[in-house]
């Protein structure tokens, strides 16, 4: 008897959403044909027409949708990467401090931390592109000029050319990303229990090497799974480059809708996109995942 | 010795650093700020390019909004008060989007000419109000025991998890309209109410399934034997519990949600930051882009907070509650 109802509650909510589906698919039909575009990927083959002011392989404006989705594709990928690293170094380096023993540094971190967190992304990277980058008149720095220059260009460091809108959003990014991993390595670290440290303080190890040979292994199992999210976090949140007009995958989808009016197969498109920038990030970490547990066993 | 030497060194900078900053954002606070750009625009902040015969409306709103969080927060001993409180946190945010487009002897006025700050809370209140019932159903859904209902729930949770916000709020607003039948329109800002709504269901979902698994199973087992049903089991012993448990996590939801509106700006709405963006386009306040941003800054940043202690007194509540049931 239970069987069957829940069979039947199965089978009505099957009915609905194939009903609701059908009924999404059947207005948005007659919503193309009115339009007169239909559903189709052959305009991928078109040329794009725009300019691309970053690119890591050689595109022209002559250049099909589909290279110049690939580019950007391949742009999200650059940028992700180097925030990813930074964002890195910035969440190790204060959730450290922020678990350590010295208070003033705990508070300085905790007031980054509360700060950055309370405030929106989208206005931070605007603050760093408008203010931090654009309204610089110069070199910032006059006495290291040919190692590393910054103007209202970029960067320029050791001969590689950073854009403005590139290092604001790297920058952005990695500062915004940096202060939740520093609160999941804090929990990390916070979590290996105190004999722990008294037992390498005991033994004579300075705190430092302590601190990255016997706590850290121990911290590490708890960080990744957090850091993995705020990984993919970092990805999703990486479309804000919109705003400072770098050229990502979302910000080149946008002009190609704008331009082409086929909104339904840029978005199958971008969510193509961003599942295999997820399965490579979550991967990546799971490959770390088994490399560190295999690493600790032996 | 030497790491100490690193380890003093570090610190230092840092201080440094730090001291360095603070001393730059005096000098710039005393010397070269100008705070004109703000102080003259300040209804156009608060209301957007609302009516200005109108203003009281909106006006009306955030004052009502100030003095229920002001009540909440402080909670003055009034009898009825616990009663009625929920009832008007619910209430209001109806209220609020009557008010803003009027009808009922009001003028009516047009979604495009909301804006600023009221625009921003009604997004959020809004969007938060519609998406939690939403997402407490697809958390059941993904915990039920039928394939298909677990499938589905489990499909949409995890399909617009993996995808960026603006990316659902950009199609929202290309693709609802042609989702509709011909000669329904809906405006641009129920359009970002429902993406917004879509979005946030799929990430409370998640919360709720977290708290969800928290609970220990002898609850489900006292449950069973109790004859409770399974519909009865989760209203009145699974819910509860799990949303207590998962109320942090939904508090830092609310709050990324009251951040994430700004991510409108982009795509033409006039709120808090849309608003703020098309004053630092006015020729007259060019290149004012610190204080504006700083303003914005201590909005958000006040607001957030306002937000954090007010669902901290709900979980407050609902843990005296559950200590009062647990002695009872």
């Amino acid at each position: 008897m239970k069987m069957r109802k829940g069979l039947w509650i199965q089978v009505l909510v099957l009915a609905l959403v194939f009903s609701l589906i059908l009924v999404l698919v059947n207005n948005i039909s007659t919503n193309l044909i009115r339009s007169g575009l239909g559903f189709d990927f052959g305009w991928l083959n078109r040329t794009a027409g725009f300019a691309l002011a970053e690119h890591v392989l050689p595109y022209s404006s002559s250049d099909n949708y589909a290279w110049a989705l690939l580019i950007g594709w391949l742009n999200s990928l650059k940028v992700i990467f180097a925030s990813l690293i930074m964002a890195t170094l910035i969440g190790f380096f204060v959730g450290i401090l922020s678990a350590g023993r010295n208070t003033l540094l705990r508070f300085l971190a905790s007031l980054y931390v509360t700060f950055i967190r309370q405030i929106p992304l989208l206005l931070q990277l605007l603050f760093w592109y408008f203010v931090g980058f654009l309204s610089i008149q110069g070199n910032l720095i006059g006495p290291f000029k040919g190692i590393l220059n910054i103007s209202n260009q970029g960067i320029v460091i050791l001969g590689i050319n950073l854009s403005a809108e590139f290092s604001a959003l790297l920058i952005g990014l990695s500062v915004y990303s940096g202060a939740y991993i520093s609160e999941i390595v804090r929990g990390g670290i916070q979590s290996v229990s105190r004999g722990q440290w008294e037992a390498f303080r005991s033994l004579g190890l300075a705190e430092n090497i302590g601190l990255i040979k016997v706590i850290m292994p121990q911290a590490l199992p708890a960080i990744l799974p957090g850091l993995t999210s705020q990984y993919l976090n970092l990805a999703k949140n990486s479309t804000l480059a919109i705003a400072v007009g770098y050229s990502d995958i979302y910000a080149i989808s946008d002009t190609i809708i704008t331009q082409t009016g086929r909104a339904i197969e840029g978005f199958i498109l971008l969510l193509i996109s961003f599942f295999f920038l997820n399965i490579i990030i979550s991967n990546c970490m799971e490959l770390l995942n088994n490399r560190l547990l295999s690493y600790q066993k032996h | 010795m030497f790491s100490n030497l690193i380890n003093s060194l570090v610190v230092i900078s840092i201080v440094f650093i730090f001291l360095f900053s603070l001393l730059l954002v005096f000098k710039w606070l005393l010397f070269s700020s100008q705070w004109g750009v703000v102080t003259q625009n300040l209804p156009l902040y608060a209301f957007g390019v609302f009516p200005v015969d109108q203003r009281w409306r909106p006006c009306l709103w955030l004052l009502i909004l100030a003095f229920l969080s002001i009540v909440t927060i402080f909670k003055p001993r009034w009898s009825w008060f616990g009663k009625v409180l929920p009832i008007a946190w619910v209430g209001v945010i109806p209220l609020g989007v009557g008010l803003l487009s009027g009808g009922l002897g009001l003028l009516p006025v047009e979604s495009r000419h909301w804006g600023g700050f009221t625009l921003t809370i009604l997004l959020m209140s809004c969007s938060a109000l519609l998406a939690f019932p939403l997402g407490i159903m697809f958390a059941i859904g993904r915990q039920s025991k039928l394939p298909l209902i677990k499938y589905f729930s489990a499909l949409y949770i995890d399909a617009l998890r993996a995808v960026p916000l603006i990316s659902i709020l950009f199609f929202g607003q290309l693709l609802i309209p042609l989702f509709l039948p011909l000669g329904v329109e809906i405006n641009r800002v129920s359009r970002a109410v429902i993406s917004f709504t879509l979005f946030v269901a799929a990430y409370i979902a998640e919360d709720i399934r977290g708290g969800w698994q928290a609970i220990p199973n002898s609850q489900l087992e006292a449950s069973k034997a109790l004859g409770l049903s399974q519909a009865q089991t989760i209203r009145f012993i699974i819910l509860p519990q799990a949303l207590t448990i998962a109320l942090p996590a939904l508090t830092n939801q609310a709050i990324g949600l009251l951040q994430n509106t700004s991510l409108m700006s982009i795509l033409g709405l006039v709120e808090l930051l849309g608003i703020s963006r098309s004053i630092l386009a006015n020729p007259v306040f060019i290149g004012r882009y610190i204080e504006v941003y700083v303003w914005l800054a201590g909005i958000y940043w006040v607001i957030c907070t306002v937000m954090a202690l007010l669902l901290r007194q709900l979980e407050e509540k609902v843990s005296i509650q559950r200590r009062i049931r647990k002695n009872v």
